[in-house]
């Protein structure tokens, strides 16, 4: 066997040409995932009358279905349906002008919205139940006290579910060669059609997904590290330096140090 | 043009494709028996830290955990039969193609089996094992018949999460061109134009046997919750 190094170069560059392909697979269907799971968790939560039932019977049917699976079907409606939705409409594009990464995009999020339902779930239910009847108490609306008191103390909450979130779909994202998506997989066996040299291309974009997602994993988990012990972290530190650069200058710390100083002053005169 | 959907397509197709879930279930079948066995003695040798093999179990665990299943099955579907042949299975190339798909997903089951075994043999109280070596039990013997048969309650939640995850990751096989159910499927679409009934009924398949599947570990979790 023979691992050909320059082949493998060849495809990691290839492959990370098509990064912002993937990283847009995986953003867009996060920030819908976050928004609509947070949405249909409510639902749940709140016992709202028919929508909290439909939600339960929908995601617990929808986590059925594979991820491919769901794709393929969503891709076939596209390719059939699209022209005749579109002239429906009125709108000019056909379908051979549209961008088929947003059948995948559209796939990935629903797949995200009902997994991000189930963990919304239970960091709702982890917020004590006197939060909401304070809020009430204090005539605060059921909207407001959700918005501005339980959503806040879900934070602390969501962040560690959040990146088992991202970790799964950075991984999830490669299935969108299914139907044809160009993504980083796509992108680096793009050298291997003239050498077949499939081989190194997949451990290449093997490698750039470890990459990713173990940066991912890396940096949500700095949002773990308590506020005393972040002293001691890497990332915390360079967060601070930046901080410290942007924000102040010698002269305006001195000149703060001054007005403390008078403040100091006419308090003691007082 | 003709309807995108008919009923009587979709009966016609499910007696063309139902034989061929078996295929899946094989996938799921070597994927847990192997990956169980492994993860297991992976689960073990990790907690005892060896010097000179924990990084390289490390390394294994995260990549398989770190990327995704797709590509782990296109790199040891095509890159295993090579490596086997560079040291001296000269034959393996010839091997019949499922052996390398039962492999690549045994071989991610390894590694998440294992990290599911670590945290639950964690979870058993180290008195356990210490009140095990006071009576005079070996090593094996106080992992087999005290440490393991707690973990395995405890790691019973995240063995059905995991369980159900492989088996929708099965589905992946066919885009290395395994002719399993949903391999059928797409090519039932390419020679009768009508695609959507075989993938809805694939669809509705694993819809059913993954709530089967679930609601079987959720009995299973009540039935075994004895003692807490």
């Amino acid at each position: 066997m023979a691992f050909h190094l320059d082949y493998f170069l060849a495809s990691l560059v290839s492959g990370l040409a098509y990064l912002p392909r993937t990283l847009l697979l995986v953003s867009l269907p996060l920030a819908l995932g976050l928004l609509g799971g947070l949405v249909l968790a409510a639902f749940r939560v709140y016992r709202v009358p028919v929508l909290g039932r439909l939600t339960a019977l929908g995601v617990s049917i929808y986590q059925g279905v594979p991820i491919v699976v769901a794709l393929v079907i969503y891709n076939l409606l596209f390719m059939s349906l699209f022209n005749d939705v579109a002239a429906f409409f009125g709108v000019a594009t056909t379908v051979a002008e549209v961008d088929i990464i947003w059948v995948g995009i559209f796939a990935l999020a629903l797949q995200e919205v009902t997994l991000m339902e189930e963990s919304f779930r239970g960091a709702f239910y982890s917020v004590p139940a006197g939060q909401r009847e304070a809020a009430l108490a204090c005539g605060l609306t059921e909207l407001q006290a959700l918005r501005r008191i339980i959503v806040p103390q879900l934070v602390p909450v969501a962040v560690p579910m959040l990146m088992n979130h991202v970790v799964g779909n950075i991984k999830n994202s490669s299935v969108v060669i299914a139907i044809g998506v160009a993504e980083v997989l796509t992108g680096a066996s793009i050298p291997a059609a003239r050498t077949y040299s499939f081989l190194e291309s997949y451990v290449a974009a093997g490698l750039i997904y470890w990459a990713l997602a173990t940066a991912a994993e890396q940096l949500i988990g700095q949002w773990e590290i308590r506020p005393e012990a972040r002293q001691s972290s890497w990332f915390w530190q360079v967060c601070a330096r930046v901080r410290r650069r942007r924000t102040v200058t010698v002269a305006q710390q001195e000149k703060r140090g001054q007005v403390h100083a008078e403040l100091e002053a006419y308090q003691k005169i007082l | 043009m003709e309807a995108l959907f008919s009923w009587q397509r979709f009966w016609a197709d499910v007696p063309l494709l139902l034989p061929y879930f078996l295929v899946t279930v094989k996938i799921v079948f070597w994927g847990i028996g192997v990956g169980l066995v492994l993860g297991i003695v992976l689960a073990c040798l990790r907690l005892r830290h060896l010097a000179w093999l924990e990084p390289i179990l490390h390394i294994y665990v995260s990549f398989m955990r770190g990327t995704p299943m797709l590509v782990q099955l296109l790199i040891i579907f095509y890159g295993l039969p090579l490596v086997l042949a560079a040291v001296g299975v000269q034959e393996a190339v010839r091997w019949d193609k499922m052996v390398f798909v039962y492999a690549a997903f045994a071989l991610n089951e390894t590694a998440f089996l294992s990290e599911i075994f670590r945290s639950a043999i964690l979870a058993v109280p180290a008195g356990q094992l210490e009140a095990a070596y006071a009576v005079g039990l070996t090593r094996w013997q106080a992992y087999r018949r005290i440490v393991l048969p707690q973990a395995w309650r405890i790691a019973l939640p995240g063995f059905g999460a995991d369980f159900i995850a492989l088996f929708h990751g099965t589905s992946l096989a066919f885009l290395v061109g395994v002719i399993d159910i949903m391999g059928r499927a797409q090519a039932l679409g390419a020679s009768t134009h009508h695609a959507l009934e075989g993938y809805l009924f694939v669809a509705l398949l694993f819809i059913v046997c993954s709530l089967g599947l679930r609601v079987g570990f959720n009995y299973l979790d009540r039935r075994l919750a004895y003692g807490r």
